[in-house]
């Protein structure tokens, strides 16, 4: 059985999925990141909430999801973060 | 001799410059962990970093801040009791952060890691330990509690180490464990047998300070 994805994981795998095309419809990035519906946006509020991605809204009511400067600057991070957490068994 | 003597005259100073090298190695430990928890919300680097909070404030406590208070407040009492507080809390925060996904949900937030369920309960024994000690005049409780909590991490740091020979710092994260329980186990021994000998007192402030400079070590390394 596959290893159930970390907290940090999840979120690392949403926010590359954003990197990768720049800016993601919503139900596209559902899809990339592997969770169920409530899980999802339990996921994107708190990445909305902590200032790692950004909603926007075109003129045709279209939603978008791109990620911020703190989401990349999370990402260029994340290397880091895991490391710690592996080197001192955390 | 010489060397002794120049111990015993400066004891005062030597603790104090000890205790200073102690709470700045713990405070930059702390920002740089800190750092990487509000980044991460990783429970496991909030346990650590309280680990290390209370190493700093324990020492700060102890050789500097009531220091100042000497002769106008109860001081030897207070200082016993908070000091041995805040390193067995400390102790207990380093081997939580070894242990905390078996005890938590990873997907779960404590909104608070100073006081939830699990910490409350070390803060019962935590007090328990230091009141029984200061009601003995003793440390004998705040000893054979580390002994036994640092021989419990030593054996989880070296399984951590036996899963991942590749992780650099696990193996440095071992000897600082087995270190840190040979200076409470000399810590024990120089108390009950040996009358606070200073020369074996300066030996287990270095080998504390060797532990400290490990672990800040590791975290430059791996952060940098």
């Amino acid at each position: 059985m596959a290893k159930k994805r970390e907290r940090l994981e999840v979120i690392r795998d949403i926010l590359e999925s954003i990197r990768s095309s720049r800016n993601i419809k919503p139900t596209r990035l559902l899809y990339a990141s592997n969770l169920s519906p409530q899980m999802f946006k339990e996921y994107v509020n708190e990445l909305i909430k902590k200032e790692f991605i950004k909603a926007h809204v075109d003129e045709k009511n279209r939603k978008t999801i791109f990620l911020t400067k703190k989401g990349n600057n999370f990402l260029e991070e994340y290397k880091i973060i895991e490391n710690f957490i592996e080197n001192f068994g955390l | 001799m010489v060397i002794y003597d120049w111990i015993i005259l400066n004891k005062e100073l030597i603790k104090i410059v000890y205790a200073l090298i102690i709470v700045i190695i713990c405070a930059m430990i702390v920002i740089k962990t800190d750092r990487l928890f509000r980044l991460s919300l990783h429970q496991g680097i909030r346990y650590f970093r309280n680990a290390f909070l209370f190493y700093g404030l324990a020492f700060l406590i102890r050789h500097i801040v009531l220091i100042s208070f000497a002769g106008i407040v109860n001081y030897y009492s207070i200082t016993k009791i908070l000091f041995e507080f805040l390193m067995i809390m400390a102790g207990f925060f380093l081997f939580y952060s070894l242990l905390w996904k078996r005890f938590e949900v990873v997907d779960s937030n404590y909104s608070s890691s100073l006081l939830n369920p699990i910490i409350i309960l070390f803060y019962i024994l935590a007090f328990i330990i230091s009141i029984l000690d200061y009601l003995w005049n003793s440390f004998i409780f705040m000893f054979f509690s580390q002994i036994v909590l640092f021989e419990i991490i030593s054996i989880i740091s070296y399984l951590n180490y036996s899963k991942g020979k590749e992780i650099n710092f696990l193996k440095f994260y071992f000897i600082a464990m087995i270190l840190s329980f040979s200076a409470w186990i000399l810590n024990a021994i120089v108390a009950f047998y040996l009358d606070w000998n200073k020369g074996v007192l300066m030996g287990i402030y270095i080998i504390n300070i060797i532990v400290f400079l490990l672990f800040l070590y590791g975290i430059i390394k791996v952060t940098k």
